[in-house]
């Protein structure tokens, strides 16, 4: 059995954070050029592009109004929808790698867990009860519906007042809503004890990408036979996922990150592996409950 | 097939750039709408931009250029000083200048005042006022209908009357008595004193409705907050609606002026279309 150097796999892992900041960076210049070129203070070089030209949600909210009348939620432009596909078809191969290694307001809650993981330890991420925490992770279903219906029946975007993503990158402009504030505060209180709290239980474009975990092609698969069961990959998870015990993660809640992989957290090599998963949805929930099981 | 993080990083941002390199070279990357209203689909004016899909983030020059007329006359009207300035900043000065509550000076005055210019029909919001300095715009260039620019000038907003110390007296509900309104200059932020009984519309089939505001219509009377629901339990089935709409329909809850905003239909002319289907009184 090879066990890889560790310091090798924390610079494979420090890829993904590379990646994530190099596309915070990107959005924060090109959000903030925007406004201040509305005011009248362009920088040369930057394109022009607000958060909502930048953002594949807004695609996806306009994809009704665009099938049925070939028209853009307004402040939606066709940057948005492109972006939209383009998640979606990386979402089809490869699971939610948008939620993983793209989206700022995913970074910026990693980073704010950073400093919640130095507080609290062990005990980080491992707060909420696991029923409680379990039934919550459906919230953003329910977050999902309600946007789509709203952003329908009105043509605006209706998420953008209680968006703390928009906040994030707007709260200096007079465009956020107080109610918008408000969810930047508690997203940012609620990382210190949870991580990714809003992709875990809000964010409607995450529910979008969670159900492809259903069915991509390419996913996070463990080798029964090689695994030591050392946990490592269950503690690695942001998602609180037990890789440990499954054969293949299908949850819907897997973001892709790569972080329980034999590349980074798993200390066996070609144990927990990306690979395209030729078996059904079905195999995906057979989760082996005798150690015999996962010998199949 | 096995796909590494390092493999993952390359996939990830090689289809970034791919995907968006490739849809600037289709045409397909727009990052900024065009600021040009869509166009009126039918009817008299088909073809012709359309002034209720002026958005917030016009700047008074792009507004003056979709519909063809000299900027100065809409900095005058708004008392606005730069024409780089986008027409959403009017909700800033005039939110700060106390108008009474119902009644408000924004993007959607912008449309009133550039249907009022032009001829062009939009039903405005209501509650939707202009200020006293757009109604002597209007009185010298306004291409509408004297009465509706007159209509308009019954609930005009002026932050010199609003500022007077003497108590203002309401504004009369018919145009035929309204006083004309004076030229002021940039608006003050000022406690107003307004009393907003009639809404206007420009569209020429349509009635002055009555502007309180909470949304009590009569039945069987279209405002801009009426919704698809009201329209069948008004008694009118799917299919009728459908021949007033082009053959589409909005979900229930759905306010219909919103709808045919964000369809680009005309709200003022699907409306009359709508009012035709219910008996007259």
């Amino acid at each position: 059995m090879k066990v890889k150097n560790l310091k090798l796999k924390k610079g494979a892992g420090n890829i993904r954070h590379i990646v994530q900041a190099a596309f915070f960076v990107i959005v924060a210049i090109t959000t903030t050029a925007s406004i201040l070129n509305e005011k009248g203070l362009a920088i040369p070089f930057i394109p022009d592009a607000s958060l909502h030209a930048v953002c594949p949600f807004g695609g996806v909210v306009s994809f009704w109004q665009l099938l049925n009348f070939g028209t853009l939620v307004k402040k939606v432009h066709e940057s948005s929808v492109v972006l939209a596909v383009l998640g979606l078809l990386l979402a089809l191969l490869f699971g939610p790698v948008i939620c993983g290694w793209v989206c700022p307001f995913g970074t910026f809650q990693e980073w704010m867990g950073k400093l919640g993981r130095k507080l609290f330890g062990k005990k980080y991420n491992n707060f909420v009860p696991r029923r409680l925490d379990k039934a919550l992770r459906y919230l953003r279903y329910l977050v999902l519906i309600w946007v789509s219906y709203m952003t329908i029946i009105s043509g605006k975007l209706i998420f953008q007042d209680y968006d703390p993503y928009f906040t994030l990158f707007n709260f200096w402009t007079g465009e956020v809503a107080i109610t918008g504030y408000i969810a930047l505060a508690l997203v940012i209180v609620l990382s210190l004890f949870v991580e990714r709290p809003f992709c875990k239980y809000a964010c409607p474009y995450g529910a979008v990408q969670g159900i492809f975990n259903l069915f991509r092609i390419f996913g996070i698969r463990r080798n029964a036979p090689s695994c030591i069961s050392c946990k490592k990959c269950d503690k690695a998870c942001p998602m609180n996922i037990e890789v440990s015990t499954s054969k293949v993660v299908r949850d819907h809640q897997c973001i892709s990150c790569l972080e329980c992989t034999s590349d980074a957290a798993c200390p066996v090599s070609a144990t927990v592996e990306m690979l395209a998963l030729p078996g059904s949805v079905k195999d995906s929930f057979v989760k082996p409950a005798v150690k015999s099981a996962d010998k199949e | 097939m096995k796909l590494t993080i390092k493999s993952m990083g390359i996939i990830v941002v090689g289809a970034f750039v791919v995907g968006i390199a490739g849809a600037a070279v289709l045409g397909f990357w727009k990052t900024t709408s065009s600021k040009q209203p869509v166009a009126i689909k039918e009817g008299e004016f088909a073809g012709l931009p359309n002034p209720s899909d002026i958005r917030g983030s016009y700047t008074w020059a792009d507004v003056a250029k979709a519909f063809n007329f000299d900027v100065k006359l809409a900095l005058d009207a708004f008392g606005a000083t730069s024409e780089t300035e986008k027409v959403n900043t009017l909700e800033t000065i005039y939110g700060e200048a106390g108008l009474p509550e119902g009644v408000e000076i924004g993007t959607d005055s912008v449309r009133l005042f550039v249907s009022l210019l032009t001829g062009l029909p939009h039903t405005p919001e209501e509650g939707t006022i202009l200020p006293s300095s757009a109604i002597a715009v209007l009185r010298e260039n306004g291409k509408a209908e004297t009465s509706l620019i007159e209509a308009a000038a019954a609930k005009a907003y002026d932050p010199a009357a609003a500022a007077s110390p003497a108590p203002a007296s309401p504004v009369p509900a018919s145009p035929a008595a309204a006083s004309p309104a004076t030229k002021s200059s940039a608006p003050t932020p000022v406690p107003a004193a307004l009393s907003s009984t009639t809404t206007i519309s420009t569209s020429t089939t349509v009635k002055a409705e009555s502007a309180v505001v909470e949304h009590v219509a009569a039945p069987g009377t279209i405002t801009g907050k009426t919704t698809f629901k009201e329209l069948k339990d008004w008694g009118l089935d799917e299919e009728k609606i459908k021949t007033a709409t082009g053959g589409k329909i909005g979900p229930d809850s759905s306010v219909i002026k919103d709808w045919a905003a964000a369809n680009g239909l005309t709200f003022s002319e699907l409306k009359v279309k709508l009012q035709e289907l219910f008996p007259a009184p």
